[in-house]
This record gives structure tokens, sequence and C-alpha cells, in this order.
């Protein structure tokens, strides 16, 4: 396979006017579009029970895939089709060339599958000189164009109407304007042509039912009803992951499939057809009518092998809406073909991971930022983050990590001592940092920072080392004990902000003890797919706290208070001793501003205020969709002494930051930035309010470039001020 | 007219409700169906005539009047001032050329505004999708909830003991494409016009 420049591609898009244009727009319309087309079920409770049912549906139709295939085939054979398995692409061609032969084809009309794209069908059929054409409007005009679609519902939505027009006009050797109904009604009348004079029809499936062997076809331009219709002889290829076992089940899948895809309530065909139905035609003159032939192939191409998967059979629960692109943060800035040459997006990662190769997969898989939007929307509730980081995870346990974050993870994050020393070194010079081949791989802030935003600086004296003077302060006689996990960031870069959190853990109360044998919790390594690692650094933390005897573990960093609350728990579940030391661990880990807020609570000093200067809050991806905290923010912004709280626009988008992907895919990373603090400087706020430090870096540096007079602070700073 | 079955009336009552159709009929309208209301299948002469008119429509193509003898009569009407095509070879050999097509559907589903049709016969889909304009013919009682009511109706169909092969689906307004731009336009492949008359008798 031949290594991709990834980057270059990615500058290409981002410096694409008109993608940036389409796909700007379309992700600010799309949640809106969505939610009005629910607005018949209900709120957010509704639309999770219809989630919940599609997913237990889909859960336990793949724990019984092959039985429901069987059931499938048996279904279609008794109605007079033909069926037969395909394990790969090559496989199916010779298949679908044999069918082709035997009776005579030569031109073929395909509604969309992406199936066949999957394989690279199309090229093959014409290679062995057979006449096909794409119909629906968009895949038509790609392949028309030699390019590949960018989006699963909206193929062409990279393009603009000059663009469009220019590829009719080379298809049709005739000057095509770009006038959108004007192309549609040449669209109409050329694929007429094709309809009519094709020998063999062939579709894809949205789904097919086991019991009575029918497949569903969901499409608005109403081609696949002209394609399973006219030709007389019809091939369905469908995956198995498309099977379902009863007729009432493929309700579940459409009252969310078109809502969310294209924010729809339903679309305008939805074509099912089971077996042989009549046809008419003329033939010599006479016009005769006899029964349509019909074939299916069930393609495995990988399937198979993911439904045995206990972790990756998830991705049964995919109906292909692609809604998960639609609120991509990554997806919506860099349109989708940067990805693989089919997939798209997260679940496209997962996807070419399992149908076409690890290797593939590896090239682009670190383009999801694990923000979790899509698990907020996703109609089968799959947790795309999580099992882009499995597929990430068996990756490196196959061809290990790059030499690099080898030496920096298994020699330097293993070893606490040399990791602070190294540290402590960049603080002195900030020099080291930008050369020597390791140090540029330590973790986010040792990375070079670019242009549009500000480097941040190591501190000069670390949290660990202002401790033992900030304990004198503990209270004489405590109410609790609470261990404070700082985390590389507040430890090593916002210490001030360490102090902070302190501050107001001794208001309210609570002795505050630091492990010094603490180290990193382990999120960029296990980011990295490098589980092994991880596990040392998770033991040497949950060591280091278990000694001080606290009732509480407190953190300030939300990706970290996940890593240590859930993450560890994951890591360890095959070690039982470790388990059950990593779940007790876990269970004291507490996230500063929701603990803070119950607290505050508690003492009545949750209090509205109306002060004058105007804060603003960014939610963190880990806060709000890894831990579920928001409101709790909120709350003590709103009840701050001084500051008047407003919510900006977006307020739940990622800043960009992202951990290592932000210095990885430096210009994405400011693309979203750029929004951002777009969104900030409409509210009018003089601060910016965030409980995750490394958003706080993220924006602070950004801020200080373009809106100098705006702050960034964390929550804990701003409490802390009016203590 | 083949049809995958006959007795669609059996397997809808159970489920059909006069209070489906003011979602029907919201639902319906977004997706720019051209509803008419009307009392009787004579009362969908005038408006048909007027269609007929504004789209200079030559040839006209018919399914489904063999089942009711009030849409029969409506057909012949056509007949007696236009070339209206009810044979299913005829149907078929002037499929590419025809203006309009008329045909049947069994219930409406309030939830979306669709319409389901039992298009086992060819030349049903060839009426419903080569046209321009297609003009359906609904029972207005004819209303179910939502879409899983209309699936438990499907699913009771298609199971019966004589079921077997099968070509049906839902219906929800014309034709449509936003592949160029996100721009709605009407008619890429199908009917620009989808005219639907809900006949309340």
């Amino acid at each position: 396979m031949t290594k991709r420049n990834l980057k270059e591609e990615i500058k290409e898009k981002l410096a694409d006017p008109i993608l940036r244009n389409n796909l700007s727009r379309f992700a600010q319309q799309y949640p809106a579009a969505r939610m009005k087309a629910y607005g018949n079920i209900g709120g957010d409770a509704e639309i999770d029970a219809l989630r919940d049912d599609l997913r237990q549906m889909k859960r336990e139709t793949v724990a019984h895939i092959e039985e429901v295939a069987d059931e499938f085939q048996a279904s279609l054979e008794k109605r007079g089709v033909k069926v037969f398995r395909a394990k790969d692409g090559d496989h199916l061609k010779q298949q679908l060339l044999q069918i082709c032969k035997e009776n005579g084809v030569k031109r073929i009309v395909k509604s969309k599958s992406m199936a066949t794209e999957e394989i690279r069908l199309n090229d093959f059929l014409v290679k062995e000189g057979l006449h096909v054409k794409e119909t629906d409007l968009g895949e038509w005009m790609l392949s028309v164009a030699g390019q590949h679609p960018s989006h699963m519902v909206m193929p062409a939505i990279h393009l603009n109407r000059k663009q469009c027009a220019k590829f009719f006009s080379d298809e049709l050797k005739e000057n095509i304007p770009s006038d959108i109904p004007f192309m549609v009604q040449t669209a109409r009348r050329v694929l007429r042509e094709e309809f009519l004079h094709a020998d063999m029809g062939i579709s894809g499936a949205n789904f097919g039912i086991a019991e009575n062997g029918m497949i569903g076809l969901v499409t608005n331009e109403g081609n696949a009803r002209i394609v399973t219709t006219i030709p007389p002889i019809h091939v369905v290829i469908i995956g198995y992951e498309k099977l379902i076992p009863k007729t009432s089940d493929a309700s579940k899948i459409m009252r969310l499939l078109p809502r969310n895809a294209t924010g729809q309530r339903m679309v305008s065909y939805l074509t099912l057809v089971d077996g042989p139905t009549p046809i008419i035609r003329e033939i010599d003159g006479k016009m005769v009518e006899d029964m349509k032939k019909v074939y299916v192939i069930l393609l495995d191409n990988g399937r198979l092998e993911a439904a045995h998967d206990p972790k990756l059979n998830e991705v049964y629960q995919c109906v292909r809406c692609a809604s998960c692109l639609n609120v991509c943060p990554i997806w919506t800035s860099v349109g989708g073909n940067v990805y693989g040459h089919i997939y798209s997006g997260g679940i496209g990662a997962i996807l070419t991971g399992l149908l076409e190769s690890s290797e593939a997969f590896s090239q682009f898989s670190d383009l999801c930022i694990g923000c979790r939007r899509c698990t907020t929307i996703c109609p089968g509730k799959i947790n795309i983050p999580d099992l882009i980081q499995e597929l990430r995870n068996r990756r490196t346990e196959k061809v290990g990590l790059a030499l690099p974050e080898k030496i920096m993870f298994q020699k330097v994050m293993t070893n606490r001592k040399l990791f602070h020393t190294l540290l402590r070194a960049a603080s002195i010079g900030q020099k080291p940092v930008q050369s020597g081949r390791f140090i540029r791989n330590l973790p986010l802030f040792f990375a070079k920072m670019t242009e549009g935003r500000s480097l941040p600086a190591i501190a000069a004296k670390p949290l660990r080392d202002r401790t033992e003077e900030l304990f004198k302060k503990n209270p004489k006689n405590p109410k609790m004990r609470v261990a404070f996990f700082s985390g590389c960031n507040i430890d090593f870069v916002f210490p001030d902000t360490g102090e902070s959190v302190i501050k107001v853990l001794q208001d309210l109360g609570a002795e505050v003890v630091y492990p010094h044998d603490q180290s990193c919790c382990g999120k960029p390594v296990l980011g990295a797919g490098d589980v092994h690692t991880a596990k040392k650094i998770a033991i040497q933390n949950i060591k280091a706290f278990e000694k001080c005897n606290a009732d509480y573990i407190l953190a300030a960093c939300p990706t970290c208070a996940e890593t240590l609350m859930e993450t560890y728990k994951e890591i360890f579940a095959d070690d039982e001793k470790w388990l059950a030391r990593s779940k007790a661990f876990g269970a004291k880990v507490r996230e500063f501003t929701s603990f803070v807020a119950e607290e505050y609570k508690k003492q009545g000093r949750l209090v509205k205020v109306n002060g004058t200067s105007k804060v603003t809050y960014h939610d963190s991806c880990h806060m709000k969709r890894g831990l579920g905290i928001y409101k709790e923010p909120r709350a003590l912004l709103e009840a701050a002494k001084g500051y008047e709280f407003v919510d900006m626009e977006g307020a739940d988008k990622c800043c960009g930051m992202a951990g290592a992907f932000g210095m990885k895919y430096a210009n994405i990373s400011l693309r979203l930035l750029e929004n951002k603090l777009n969104n900030i400087k409409a509210t009018g706020a003089q601060t910016v309010a965030v409980a995750c430090p490394a958003c706080m870096m993220q924006i602070g540096g950004g801020l200080d470039k373009n809106l100098p007079n705006v702050k960034v602070k964390h929550v804990a700073d701003i409490l802390a001020e009016n203590l | 007219m083949e049809k995958i079955c006959h007795e669609w009336k059996d397997y809808i009552k159970d489920y059909i409700s006069d209070k489906y159709w003011d979602s029907f009929k919201e639902n319906a309208l977004a997706v720019t169906v051209e509803l008419k209301e009307i009392k009787s299948y004579e009362e969908a002469l005038p408006i048909i005539e007027g269609l007929i008119k504004e789209l200079d429509a030559q040839k006209l193509a018919a399914v489904g009047g063999d089942e009711n003898s009030e849409l029969q009569g409506l057909y012949e009407a056509l007949k007696k001032n236009h070339t209206l095509y009810t044979d299913k070879f005829e149907i078929v050999k002037n499929g590419p050329t025809i203006d309009i097509g008329f045909s049947t559907a069994e219930f409406g589903v309030g939830e979306t505004g669709s319409v389901c049709v039992d298009n086992y016969a060819y030349e049903a889909r060839i009426v419903s999708m080569l046209p321009a304009m297609n003009i359906v013919f609904v029972d207005k009682k004819n209303m179910v909830k939502d879409m899983t009511e209309a699936f438990k109706i499907l699913e009771k169909v298609l199971r019966r003991k004589d079921g077997l092969d099968a070509y049906t689906g839902f219906v929800t307004g014309p034709s449509r494409t936003s592949d160029i731009e996100r721009v709605l336009t009407l008619g890429v492949h199908g009917p620009s016009r989808f005219v639907l008359f809900a006949v309340d008798k």
C-alpha cells in the first residue's frame, strides 16, 4: 500500500473555499433540521427509546447472524431467487460476471450501493466490457468525474453547481449551463434512456428481512424503484450487517434513518422488493409478460469476522445514515475525501479497518479526536470513538509504535522521575523542546505550537514544588481528606490553577494532600494504542494514591478524571488483582466542578448573582460527553460574584486541542479554534471559563493572538478570586 | 390488476382511525404532496381536467379501476375526451411517453404523510414512476398512526398463507434530489408532482 501524505491532502481540503462554504453551511443547519424531523416523536428521552430499540434489535441479530442469514437465503430460495454468498470482492465479481454471461447482459443500471463501491465493482465491470451506469444523481456525477463520494448520503456535497455543470458537459459533450433544475432535468432525460435499455439492474439494500427475503431500498430520487422494475434481471448486493429478522423490525430502522440522515420524517420512496415479480416487455414486436429473474449476493468481505468479535460487532448497529459525519468537527472541516476510499468519518475509519485493511485504517485513524459528539446522535448508539481506539490498540499491538513514540512512552513515561526531569529542563531553556528527536513527541506542551496560537510556557516552578507551602493553610479540623491528582498540565503549565483548586478545596474544609509519586494519567499513551505502557503508568498512580488514604481523589482535568475513573478499569478487565484495585481507586475520583457545585449547594452558596463582567463557558468534550458534566460549571459561574454568565453558540463543540491531535494536525485544530473564537467574540464576554487545562491551553493561545482583551480562566481560578 | 394482496382492508381495519388524518395532512403538505380532499370520485373529474389542461397532457394511463367501480367510472369519464390506457400491455408500450399516471394506495401514515402502495403489478410501477405527474387515490378513512403500525400491517399481509413474492413500499411526495449544492429539486427520476386525492365517502 502506498503511504499517503495525509497532511498534504488535508492542507488542500482546508484551502478549498467551495468545500469550506458547503460544509460550514451544512454543519450549521443540520442539527436543527434533524431535531425538527423528530418534532413529532418527542424530546431526547423519546428519541433515545427508539435508539435503544434499534440497538437491541441489531444486537440480537448479530448474535445469531448465521441463522439469520440462513433464514434469509431459505426465504429467497423458496421464492425462486438464486442466492450466492461471496467471501470477498473478487469472489463476488466472478459470481456476478457469471450471471451476466449466462444472461447475455451488456447494459447495467445501478442504484446506490456502498458495498459495491467498497469492492470497486464498477471498475471491474467496465474492464470486462460491460456498460455500467450509476443512477443516483450524485453518484452519477462523481462516476463521470472519476471522483469518490465524500459522504454516504450526500456523495457530492464537496462540489458546487459550476463543477457539476462541467462534469455534465464533459460527459454529454454539450454545453450544460450551471442551472440546477436544468441539470436535474438533463440527468432525467439521459438516465431515462439508460433505464429503458438496461439488461440488468443492480441494487444494494438498506435492510434484508430474514423471515421473507424482502429487501428495503431507501431513496429520494426513486432511481431504486426504476432499477428494480424495468430491467428483466435484478441483482441485489447486500452485506450481512443489513439483515434483520422480521418485517416489523424494519420500522425500527425507518423511524430513525431518514430523520438522522437528511432531517426528513420519511424519504420519498421506501421500496420493498421480495422475490421475482411480473415484468412486461416488448420482444420481437410483441408485448409479453413473464417473471423477472432475481439474484441475491450476500457479501462477507470481513463482515462475518466482525460479527464474531465481541467488541467490534457493534458496527452491525450502523444503518449508514452518516449522521456521525454531520456532527463530526473534523469531517465538517475537511470533508470526506481524506478518509478511506469509500467510507469516511469516524464510522468510515471503523468500516475501513474491518472491511478493507488495518493498514488503510491506520493511515487516517487519528482523524477522530474522541469528542464523542457522534455518540450522542448515532441511531444504533455505536461508541464510535471507542471502536476506533480498539482498532488502534490492535494495530499498535500488531505493528508496534513508531520509534520516537516508543522511546517516549516506554522509556520516559514509565519513569516518572526521568519524565519530570525532562519537563523541568524544558522550563529552564524552553529551547531543548524544539530540537532532539523524541522530545518533539513528548505529550502536548512539548510540541511546537504553530502560527495562530501562542506557545504555552512551562512554569518556572511546578505545582509539586509549591504544595508544601500551600498545605500550611490546610484547615485545623478538616471535614474531609482530599488527594489532588493534578495531571501534567496543571502541574507543569498551569500551577497557578492548581493553587486555585487547592484554595477552593481548603475553603470547603478539606485537608488537601498531593502524592508526589503521581505521574501522567496515561491518556496520551492510551490514545496511541500502547495499552501495555498505560498499565504500568496506571499501577504507579494507583499505588501513589492508595498510600494517602484520602476520602476523595480530585482531578481538575476532565480527561484525567475520565481516565482514572473509567479507563483504568477497562484496561485491567482481564487482571483480577488490578481490576479490584483500579475499581476502588476509581470510586474515589471526583471531577472538580461537579464536586464543588455539590458542596456549594449543600452550603447554600449556589445563588445566582448578576455581576457586571460577562463570562461565557466552553464545554470540554471529555467533560460534557465523557463525564456528562455541563450544568454544574454553569451553576458555579452563575453564582460567581462580579460575573454575569452568558452561554455561547456551539459551547460544546471541540476547541480543536484534543490531545496530540492539536499538534499533529495543527491546521485542522486551528480551523476549529477559529470557529470557537468567533463564538466567544459574539457573546461579548470578557472572560471565557473552562474546566479543562488542555482547552485552556488551546483557547488561551488563540485569544492571546486574536482577542487579547478576552481572558481564559479555569472555573477554579474564578472561584478562588472570590475567596 | 395483480396485487400482493386483495384484502388489505381486512389487515388495516384494526389500525385505522380518523384521528390520524390531521397529522397525515400536515406531514403530506410539508413534503409537497398536492392533497385534494373530495367526497366522491366524481368530484375529482374537474380537478383532473384542470391538471390535464395545465400540463397539456396528451397521454394518460391508469391502474386500479378493476377493484373500484367508482374509480373505474372516473377513468371511463376521462376516456371520453382523452387518450387513457388501462390495459397493462398498452400502458407498458406507451410507458415512456405517458404524461400523467393514475394509481391507488392502500393506506396513509400519519407520522410521515406517506402512502403505502401495493406495486406487485409491473404496470402499477410504470404509471407511478415514469410520468412527470402521478395522481393517486386513497380512502381518507384509511389512516394509521405511524411507521411502527404500518410495518405491523405489512408483516401480517406478508405472513398470510398465500403470501410469497411482493413489491410494495411507501411513497412520500414527489421524486426529489438535493445532490447539487443541497438545493431541493423535484422530479429527478420519478414524478415531479404527486397529487393525492383523499376520498371521504
